[in-house]
């Protein structure tokens, strides 16, 4: 397990900050709106470049999410794998994410070699078609 | 496969065999895949045989072994696929590598290959970060390549459109690639030959030259590991070897709170001695409330994650959710499309439940922008002191300020209302013709709030707009309705569910590919209608179609009923048109037309009017506000209208009423002649129309009356009492007869129907100490059976009584007691209620005998019998018991009573300020009529003494002897003379011929006294004038108790 680094910043969020966090369009990480804002998104600021960019932050990320998951082993979880966060760092996640990506974003994510998968549920509908 | 499987073991990965476990499933696929893998199998061998040994070897190995042995047996089929796929872009790749080393056969490809190299050399220089670069970037891609390839080109030569297919899926060629395919690279057996020999070259070529290539080629789009969000989610389905998710149980809402919590744990003990070991938690809030789920290996690896976590029930045990539900649990529905002009309503806030419509829809789908009723109190409620900081405080959260207050009920803006107290925070947004306002920070724009609200505040789902409030969104500025049918429609629509239908509904099939197929439907199952065709060629078979593509089918004629949610509910009608869904009716109560959706009517058989779920009933009287009353004259679905007491008729909602009034049984009024009015009497106005009815409520000095024939209001109107005349009273009441105040008695009442009735006299009280006190008693009956106690206490008909054998007080009836005396013999008499009929007063109700006459003046007949035994007694008629007569006639007949007792007549009627007290009750405006009882006033005098004696009991009915006993109290506790005790209370003093504990006048008390003194004993002495069994009192029809209730009408 223990990729976690020991110095790493505390992903908690008191109640009482909990009206801050933000989910990450791409990745669905929820943090809160200052992190975003300071260190960027640590799964997908590659190509987001979220870190100082409040207009980025804004934009590739939500504040409507649902559906939180702690996720500590992300490679040993299934849940991780179900919802394709298996490489991503530890943290919290949502379930769902609602808001579409903008399209530099997307075309950003895909540059680098990331499938964007929308994480409000659409995708679902379309699966169900297949 | 099971080439690969000995590879494998050609290989290295034993310590992976063991997850490698292949089954059956692997199918016909995996035949071809064996077939292929064959000569890739053989020709890795070749590969590694080579000293050189090409780092690209192992390192393969390496790979391959890792990603069978994730995927291994759980889900082989899938990770054949995503090899398939990855394979062939793989080994597009490779192909264009072997053309170019090998300088083959392909003119066209010798140039590519000399390219090729040329690029090679270049990348020389950089081989030394190639090398280390590699196998990070290599690692990232699907190692099965070196053989999956050539599966996929088998593949590729079989069936090009199914590789089309899976290409669709999985990713597509790389341009490059595409380029590279040499011409007819279809034509296989050459193509494997030459596959071969690439591969031969290969191997003995610079491995790390290769790599370099590669990397150039393929690597730049390698930067992140998100090769697994491409693969359908329905592959990745759990399996037995995925970790198992256990649900617990936490405090519904607080389970953000909760992973939280469970985060903040993991994140303190992580790289402590005992780290919490699971894989990770999360809630559902929307669709599973109260759980928070726990991804783990093993159970007792929950616990320590949720053990002493606030808001989490750690003590109920984990629930294991079964394999097949896991997907359930992480299953995203999309929220609704919002468009302009849905309903939708709000969850929180200022407006929480109040329905909006909305305006524009944010295109990050994040926050819409809404149209709401405004609900604004425009400072009214505001706070005078805060009125300082107001400033500062609403700017920042407007809603704080009126939380915790009542909501202001939703209504247009009106900039007028708001000019008056705020007009500093009002601004106009000058557009030209529409009338927008700024106000606070909020614009209104036609009397409407236009607000953005977050998405996630917002119910999107069964909304459900009722008409009341879909229509104030309706009102344009000019005033005019124009609700939008349609939209309203589309809203409630989306919301239909099978439940609409029923077996045997007539549906017809409007859209689809089945359109205007009819039938009858069979079978419901959620919302797939099973329906039987009448019409057409399909006519006979069973189709499905769901919900969403049927409506109901009428035909002009029908008869039908509504059923939904319109506002016509539950009227009959019949149907004159059908247009698409909307079908008009003639309603059967009121021969209206009206039009509601199809969906909302069902064939009916019944005729039938309305139905009111109302909560107010067509002439019930409501309160509307502190001074109005109401009675309601019309019902209908949404609205009432009601007749107000000043004769207005006003149409409201349920909602407007404060409180509906129940009818008052009791209530008098009088008419403009004094008489009393009570409900159900008829009635007639006096002047005026004249108009007569019977009375429907009484309200102060309202009358609303009903006329059976008057149409409008339902009949009803409203008079002033003081305006009618009455005609008839209900019953035959006799008009001017007083209040019948033997209603208001208590003490009469108490006594229950039977005694209540008319002329009968109520059953003699007993009251001052009771007999039983302090008597040596056995127990007849009951579990105490035997028992010989002392009675402590007394009451009606039980007393408490301490047992001689156990140190205990129990209460026992009093029938079950024997009376006994020092020497403990059973003391039989009539007063203590014994059943011996050979003894002196026993049973007396039972035993018509000389006694008879007895009874009554005797404390006997108080006794504590059941009333059984005290009925017949009192139930005599007055001319049986000649000694009853004087004292208790008075009570039948009253005014009889009162001339016997000429003295008293005047402290009666002296008594008025008294009668006030009971009489002021009532409305009435006679005079106070002589002969009730007043039993209240007096009981008021006797308080003093129940004072000083506790045991002593007011409300028994007094008989003779009673009195008898209690005279000497009298004269004990009434310390004062006589007069004195008189003086200040002529009222209660009232010598009332109804009245037990009724004081005489100076005088007869003092004959009062003069008898009493013939028994001048405390209640529990058996003296002859306690004791029915005195001798002297049989055969004396004058007891000697009769003579002292005429002489004093304490008696009565």
């Amino acid at each position: 397990m223990s990729q976690y680094p020991r110095n790493a910043m505390s992903n908690y969020a008191a109640p009482n900050q909990q009206r801050h966090l933000r989910a990450c369009m791409v990745c669905s990480i929820v943090l809160l709106h200052s992190k975003f804002l300071q260190n960027g998104c640590p799964n997908c600021d590659s190509f987001l470049e979220l870190a100082g960019s409040a207009e980025n932050v804004a934009e590739c990320t939500s504040q409507v999410y649902e559906g939180l998951i702690m996720m500590a082993q992300p490679q040993d979880s299934w849940v991780a794998k179900w919802q394709r966060i298996v490489n991503y760092v530890p943290g919290v996640y949502a379930t769902k994410v609602v808001g579409q990506l903008p399209e530099y974003a997307i075309v950003g994510a895909e540059n680098a070699g990331v499938k964007y998968i929308p994480r409000d549920g659409s995708e679902l509908d379309d699966e169900g078609a297949v | 496969m099971s080439n690969l499987m000995s590879y494998d073991f050609e290989g290295e990965g034993e310590s992976e065999d063991e997850d490698f476990n292949p089954t059956a499933e692997v199918g016909s696929d995996d035949e071809d895949a064996g077939k292929a893998a064959n000569k890739p199998a053989r020709r890795e061998s070749f590969a590694e045989a080579p000293e050189e040994a090409v780092k690209e070897g192992p390192e393969d190995e390496d790979d391959q072994p890792k990603a069978t042995a994730s995927n291994g047996d759980r889900n082989r089929r899938q990770s054949d696929d995503r090899a398939e796929d990855e394979a062939k872009d793989e080994t597009e790749g490779a192909d264009g590598d072997a053309n170019g080393e090998a300088e083959d056969e392909d003119e066209a490809d010798k140039g590519d290959a000399e390219g090729e190299e040329d690029e090679e050399d270049e990348d020389d220089e950089d081989e030394e970060d190639a090398v280390r670069d590699r196998p990070r970037k290599r690692r990232k891609r699907d190692a099965r390549l070196q053989f999956i390839d050539v599966e996929a080109e088998v593949d590729e030569e079989e069936d090009e459109e199914l590789d089309e297919d899976d290409e669709l899926v999985g990713d597509e060629p790389h341009p490059d690639d595409a380029l590279e395919l040499p011409a007819g690279a279809e034509r296989d057996d050459r193509r494997h030959r030459e596959l071969d020999r690439q591969r031969e070259l290969e191997a003995s070529m610079d491995a790390e030259k290769q790599a370099a290539a590669l990397k150039e080629r393929y690597g730049r789009n390698r930067v992140s590991a998100s090769t697994s969000a491409v693969v359908p989610q329905r592959l990745l389905l759990p399996s037995v070897d995925d970790p198992t998710i256990w649900g617990v149980k936490v405090k519904p809402g607080k389970e953000r709170e909760v992973v939280y919590s469970i985060l903040k744990r993991w994140e303190d003990r992580i790289n402590t001695r005992e780290p919490i070991q699971i894989c990770s938690a999360f809630e559902r809030e929307k669709g599973m409330s109260g759980y928070v789920y726990i991804e783990a290996r093993r159970q007792a690896d929950v616990m320590p994650a949720i053990e002493n976590i606030q808001h989490c029930y750690a003590r109920t045990p984990p629930i294991l959710v079964p394999i097949a539900e896991m997907p359930d649990l992480l299953r995203v529905r999309k929220s609704k499309q919002l468009q302009r002009g849905d309903y939708v309503r709000i969850t929180r806030g200022h407006y929480a439940g109040d329905l909006a419509l909305v305006e524009d829809v944010e295109s990050n789908g994040i926050a819409v922008t809404l149209r709401v009723v405004p609900r604004l109190d425009y400072g009214a409620n505001e706070d005078v002191n805060a009125e300082k900081n107001a400033d500062t405080s609403k700017r920042k959260r407007p809603g704080v300020a009126t939380k915790g207050k009542v909501r202001p009920p939703p209504r247009l803006f009106s900039e007028v209302e708001a000019k008056k107290k705020h007009s500093r925070y009002l601004s106009q947004i000058s557009t030209l013709n529409r009338n927008e306002w700024k106000y606070y920070q909020d614009n209104y724009s036609d009397g409407f709030l236009i607000k953005e609200f977050k998405m996630n505040h917002l119910q999107t789902e069964n909304v459900n707009p009722t008409l009341e409030e879909a229509t104030r969104f309706s009102i344009a500025e000019d005033g005019v309705e124009n609700l939008d049918l349609a939209t309203l429609a589309a809203t409630i629509n989306a919301s239909k569910s099978g439940a609409e239908y029923l077996p045997g509904d007539m549906v017809e099939i409007y859209d689809g590919e089945q359109q205007g197929v009819c039938g009858k439907a069979v079978s419901v199952h959620q919302d797939i209608v099973s329906l039987r065709v009448t019409e057409g060629d399909l006519t006979g078979q069973v189709i499905e179609a769901p919900v969403k593509s049927l409506r109901k089918k009428f035909r002009d004629g029908d008869h039908v009923k509504v059923i939904g949610g319109s506002k016509y509910r539950d009227e009959v009608g019949m149907v004159i048109r059908v247009r698409d869904d909307r079908v008009t009716l003639i309603t059967d109560s009121t021969s209206q037309e009206i039009t509601v959706f199809s969906k909302d009517l069902r064939e009916a058989s019944d005729s039938g009017g309305m139905v009111g779920d109302s909560k107010y009933d067509l002439y019930d009287l409501v309160q509307l506000d502190a001074a109005t009353v109401a009675c309601v004259v019309k019902v209908d679905r949404e609205s009432l209208r009601v007749l107000t007491q000043d004769g207005s008729v006003r149409t409201l909602l349920p909602s407007n009423i404060s409180a509906k009034l129940e009818r008052r049984r009791h209530a008098v009024a009088t008419d403009r002649d004094g008489s009393e009015i009570r409900h159900d009497d008829t009635v007639k106005e006096h002047g005026g129309e004249q108009k007569q009815g019977y009375v429907l409520h009484i309200h102060r000095t309202y009358l609303f009356v009903r006329n059976r024939q008057q149409a409008e209001n339902a009949g009803v109107f409203v008079v002033r009492s003081s305006n009618v005349t009455t005609v008839a009273a209900k019953g035959g009441r006799v008009n001017n007869a007083g209040p019948d105040l033997t209603k208001m008695n208590p003490a009469l009442q108490r006594n229950g129907g039977a005694n209540a009735m008319p002329g009968q006299m109520a059953p003699p009280k007993t009251f001052g100490r009771d007999q039983f006190l302090g008597k040596n008693v056995t127990i007849r009956k009951g579990p105490y059976k035997g028992l010989l106690g002392i009675v402590k206490d007394a009451t009606d008909d039980s007393a408490r009584v301490e047992l001689h054998s156990k140190n205990k007080i129990v209460t026992v009836k009093k029938d079950m007691l024997t009376v006994r005396d020092h020497n403990n013999n059973p003391i039989a008499t009539g007063g203590f209620g014994s059943r011996r009929p050979g003894q002196f007063g026993a049973t007396p109700s039972r035993v018509p005998s000389a006694y008879d006459g007895g009874r009554t003046p005797l404390p006997g007949s108080k006794t504590p019998m059941g009333d059984g035994g005290r009925t017949p007694m009192w139930n005599r008629s007055i001319a049986e018991n000649p000694a009853r007569t004087p004292m208790w006639a008075r009570n039948a007949g009253r005014e009889g009573g009162m001339t016997a007792y000429g003295g008293s007549q005047t402290a009666y009627g002296g008594q008025s300020g008294g009668a006030s007290v009971w009489g002021g009750a009532t409305a009435t405006s006679g005079p106070p009529a002589p002969k009730p009882p007043p039993r209240l006033p007096r009981r008021l005098t006797h308080r003093p003494l129940r004072l000083q004696n506790p045991l002593y009991r007011p409300e028994q009915a007094p008989t003779p002897g009673a009195h008898g006993d209690m005279t000497p109290h009298h004269g004990a506790w009434s310390a004062p003379t006589p007069g004195g005790y008189d003086a200040p209370t002529p009222g209660f003093h009232a010598p009332t011929p109804g009245g037990p504990g009724n004081h005489p006048t100076p005088g007869s008390y003092g004959g009062g006294y003069g008898a009493g003194g013939q028994y001048a004993t405390p209640a529990a002495a058996p003296t002859p004038g306690g004791y029915p069994e005195t001798p002297g009192y049989y055969g004396a029809p004058e007891t000697p108790a009769a003579p002292v209730g005429d002489e004093d009408p304490r008696y009565e």
